[in-house]
Parts: C-alpha cells; sequence; structure tokens
C-alpha cells in the first residue's frame, strides 16, 4: 500500500471527534470511541490477532492530548487515561478507508463476548 | 487566656457574608490565630464583594476587641479559592504537544553510526563546515553523550553564555556549535536514559539562540539504543546521513541504523563511507585497511544513495585532532574536496524536499 500522509487532524467536539484530511484528499471523521476501541497499543492488540481485546463502554470516550511522534504518527491521550497508542499515518488512514467494515465487525464481537458499548467492560 | 470558643461565642453577634447567618456559622472563616492577646482571624469572601464586606470586616474586629484579654484584633478578607479544576476528565481541554522543531531553523539533519569509533564527529563536523562552505547557514549540535567530541574537533574552549535566558552558541569557522560536552563533566561516565537525553536536547534545541539557520546537523550518540531511538522519533528530522567504515562488522551495525530511520519514517539521505581506503604518505600506496567499497553495495542493496568516501588520511586525523577541520584548514585538498562533494548531495537531497512536512495538528 502506499504510504499515506496527512496534512491535518483536528480534534473536534470536544475531543470527541479526530478529523483527518490526507493529502490524496481523502477525510475520515473518527469518532474517539473508534479510536479508542482499534487502539494499536499492544494493551487492546495484544501480540497476536488471539490476543486482541475487545474493550467495550467507550462510546462516551474523548482524546485529551495529541502528542506528534517524530512525522510519521501521533500518541493519542483518551480521558480513560489509556495512553500507549501510537497511530501511524498509514493506520489512521485505514481506519478510515475501513471504518464500514472494522466498525461492524467490532459490533460483532462486543455482542459475541456479551459486551457493551455503554458498560465498562474488555474480553 | 482567651480561648477559641470565647472568640467564636463573641463572633456570633456578627452576621456572615450573607448578611444574616452568625459569622461562625457562616463557613467563611478560613483561619484563626490567638497569639498573646492577639486574635488573628481571616473571613474569605468572594474577591468582588469585598468593599461591600469592609464593614462586615469592621464589626467583627470591633467585636473582637470587646472581648477580656484581647490586646488587638486583626481581621482580614481573604479572597475566596475557586474550585479547582479538575485535571482529568472530560472538562479538561485537549492539548496538542510537539515534536521538537525550531522556529527559524530549516531543517534539522542527523548524522548518525551503527557503531562507535566510525568517524561519525569528524564527519560530521567537516560536513557541516562544507555545508557551510556551500553558502548554507549551519549549526551543529553534538549530541553525542557517550563521546562528546565537538569541542575539540572546533577547539571550542569557552563555556556557553547566557543572555535574556537563551543560552548563546559558540561560533567557529562560521558556524554556530553547541555541544553536550558544555553540560557534562569530561571526567563523568555519562549513565543516561532516552528520558535523561532527551531532557538534554530538549534544552538544546529549544533555549540555544539558534537563530535563522538552513541546516542544523546533530551529532547523533552511535549505535541504535534507547537514546537513539528517542531522539530519531522526537526531534523532527528532514534526514538522516549514516556514517560507515566499509568492514563488513561495522556495516552489519549501519544496517540496523538504516532499519531505525526507516521505523520511525525519518528519510536516510545516504551511506558516507569513511576510512575507506589509506594512503601512505611515504610512498604513496594504497591499503584497504577495511576493505573496500563494501558500503557502496550495502547502499545499493538497501537501495539508499552512496554519498562518497572518504579515506582514512593523516591529514584529516590530525586537523581533527587540532580543532581545524580539514575542510577549512586545507580547503584546496582532495579531503575537503570529498567532504563537499557529499555536502553537495545531502543539500541537493535536502532541496529537492523529498521528506515532507508534518501535518497541522489542530485542537477546536
Amino acid at each position: 500500500m502506499e504510504k499515506q500522509w496527512p496534512k491535518e487532524l483536528r480534534l473536534s467536539e470536544a475531543g470527541k471527534v479526530l478529523k483527518v484530511a490526507f493529502e490524496n484528499g481523502r477525510a475520515f471523521d473518527l469518532s474517539a470511541e473508534y479510536l479508542r476501541v482499534m487502539s494499536p497499543s499492544a494493551e487492546v492488540k495484544g501480540h497476536t490477532e488471539q490476543e486482541r481485546k475487545t474493550v467495550g463502554g467507550k462510546r462516551n470516550v474523548a482524546i485529551t492530548e495529541i502528542v506528534p511522534v517524530g512525522t510519521y504518527a501521533v500518541r493519542l491521550t483518551f480521558d480513560d487515561l489509556h495512553s500507549t497508542g501510537i497511530y501511524t499515518w498509514d493506520y489512521l488512514y485505514e481506519l478510515g478507508d475501513r471504518h464500514a467494515v472494522t466498525w461492524q465487525a467490532y459490533l460483532a464481537s462486543l455482542a459475541a463476548k456479551g459486551l457493551s458499548r455503554d458498560r465498562p467492560g474488555e474480553k | 487566656m482567651v480561648t477559641e470558643q470565647e472568640v467564636l461565642n463573641v463572633l456570633r453577634s456578627v452576621p456572615g457574608p450573607d448578611g444574616k447567618t452568625p459569622l461562625p456559622e457562616s463557613g467563611a472563616i478560613a483561619g484563626l490565630t490567638i497569639r498573646d492577646g492577639k486574635v488573628y482571624l481571616s473571613i474569605a469572601v468572594a474577591p468582588e464583594r469585598a468593599a461591600a464586606l469592609e464593614d462586615m470586616r469592621g464589626r467583627a474586629e470591633r467585636a473582637l476587641r470587646t472581648l477580656p484579654g484581647v490586646a488587638t484584633a486583626l481581621v482580614s478578607l481573604t479572597s475566596q479559592k475557586a474550585p479547582p479544576e479538575t485535571r482529568v476528565g472530560p472538562g479538561r481541554r485537549p492539548s496538542v504537544a510537539g515534536t521538537i522543531g525550531i522556529p527559524g531553523v530549516a531543517r534539522i539533519i542527523a548524522v548518525a553510526s551503527g557503531k562507535g569509533g566510525v568517524g561519525k564527529s569528524t564527519t560530521a563536523v567537516n560536513l557541516a563546515l562544507a555545508l557551510q562552505a556551500l553558502g548554507w547557514r549551519i549549526g551543529v549540535l553534538d549530541c553525542d553523550i557517550y563521546g562528546p567530541s565537538l569541542p575539540r574537533l572546533l577547539d571550542l574552549r569557552s563555556q556557553p553564555q547566557v543572555e535574556d535566558r537563551r543560552i548563546q552558541p559558540l561560533h567557529a569557522y562560521g558556524v554556530k556549535a553547541m555541544s553536550i560536552g558544555f553540560m557534562i563533566d569530561e571526567n563523568e561516565p555519562v549513565v543516561w536514559r532516552g528520558p535523561m537525553v532527551m531532557a538534554a536536547v530538549q534544552q538544546m534545541l529549544r533555549d540555544v539562540n539558534w537563530g535563522e539557520l538552513d541546516c542544523l546537523v546533530v551529532d547523533m550518540p552511535p549505535g541504535t539504543g534507547d537514546a537513539q531511538l528517542t531522539l530519531a522519533q522526537n526531534v523532527a528530522l528532514a534526514g538522516a546521513v549514516i556514517v560507515s567504515t566499509p568492514q563488513d562488522l561495522a556495516l552489519v551495525d549501519a544496517r540496523r541504523g538504516i532499519a531505525m530511520f526507516n521505523k520511525v519514517d525519518v528519510p536516510v539521505l545516504g551511506i558516507v563511507e569513511n576510512m575507506s581506503y589509506f594512503l601512505c604518505p611515504h610512498c604513496g600506496g594504497r591499503s584497504d585497511i577495511f576493505a573496500h567499497g563494501g558500503a557502496r553495495h550495502e547502499a545499493e542493496r538497501l537501495g539508499v544513495p552512496f554519498l562518497g568516501e572518504v579515506p582514512l588520511a593523516l591529514g584529516i586525523r590530525e586537523t581533527s585532532d587540532a580543532g581545524r577541520p580539514i575542510v577549512v584548514a586545507e580547503p584546496q585538498s582532495g579531503h575537503a574536496a570529498a567532504y563537499r562533494d557529499i555536502a553537495a548531495q545531502i543539500r541537493a537531497a535536502l532541496e529537492q524536499g523529498r521528506t515532507r512536512e508534518a501535518p497541522r495538528i489542530l485542537v477546536e
């Protein structure tokens, strides 16, 4: 995949939405909840696909801090104090590009594990 | 002896800030001290109501003075503390911290090596001076915590001065220079982890008065450890130059260095082969002490530019140790030309703008 490069990252709606505009003209509104539950941190992703955790109860999470990492990524801090995810430009693009599929998969995974968007808990 | 209870009893006759609740019950008493017949009382009020409550203050003072045993009474109004802002939580304003760039400095490049002893610092200084000879305004920043060599290479002995709370860089041969060597004792071993290195580097980037520069050349610590990775991640680097000897052993480490910069998306501007060959000053014979051409092959293999080779030469070593790098000491020499040629390629690569600007980050 060609490397994607954003022009602008804009945090709006009091940290609830991260708007990312890429140089190729595409722009995505990524919700803090979506970014949080899809965090690339090992705490969420684990080290293998089997280890991946499904995180529930993040409907109202907000982003409190954006810290650039080099020129290739940002580290996001959420108001539930999760701050170990480093989101590369490519990953943000992928999250935007594949939002429909990824989000449905997340909802299915929540249901399968008996979790909900409103009740804290992870499996 | 005046007791606290007596004081509070007599204050019952004074209405509190709301004009009716007796003062002791109003919750407005912020402090009470009784010492040697002196009573000090402070009443917390909203700052904008201080003038209106002056009458209450006077009444409290007069009431206290009626108490037997009270020599003096001092009542003061203190401003009510606003409820402390919660530091975490939805109400907190999202913030943006920055990767370290420097206003006025057009680009920052790193000179790095996979291992020590390959002549990285000598190369960094000569490249900086060669870039300056090409007309760029240049600064050199020596971040090599393990062996800061800039002071010696540029014969800088004085300490940087502080003016207007900004550290003034030293000047040598037309370039501005700053070294971690000015901040640590030469005879003390440095045992720093990444965060400590970063703190020192941050200071040298942000608090040094670099002024307007076309390029700041950063001499990195050798290796690919924690400190190096932290630097590569946090300084907004426009590119990196890798220095290696042609020896296989060194090239293995150079490969690691390149891998590290690739990992953090810092473009590798190319490889310089240092100590490429040895020209005997007596017989003119050439010896390929560390083998030859290894860096060129490695560069081809890894798909990064090969920037050039610099021989192992007595002249370079002597001028470096004497604090007069060969690019300025013997500008007509072939060695100086080799550095200028490499510098020209670096400048061309940087001007082509192969490096990309980090995106704007905004918080609404």
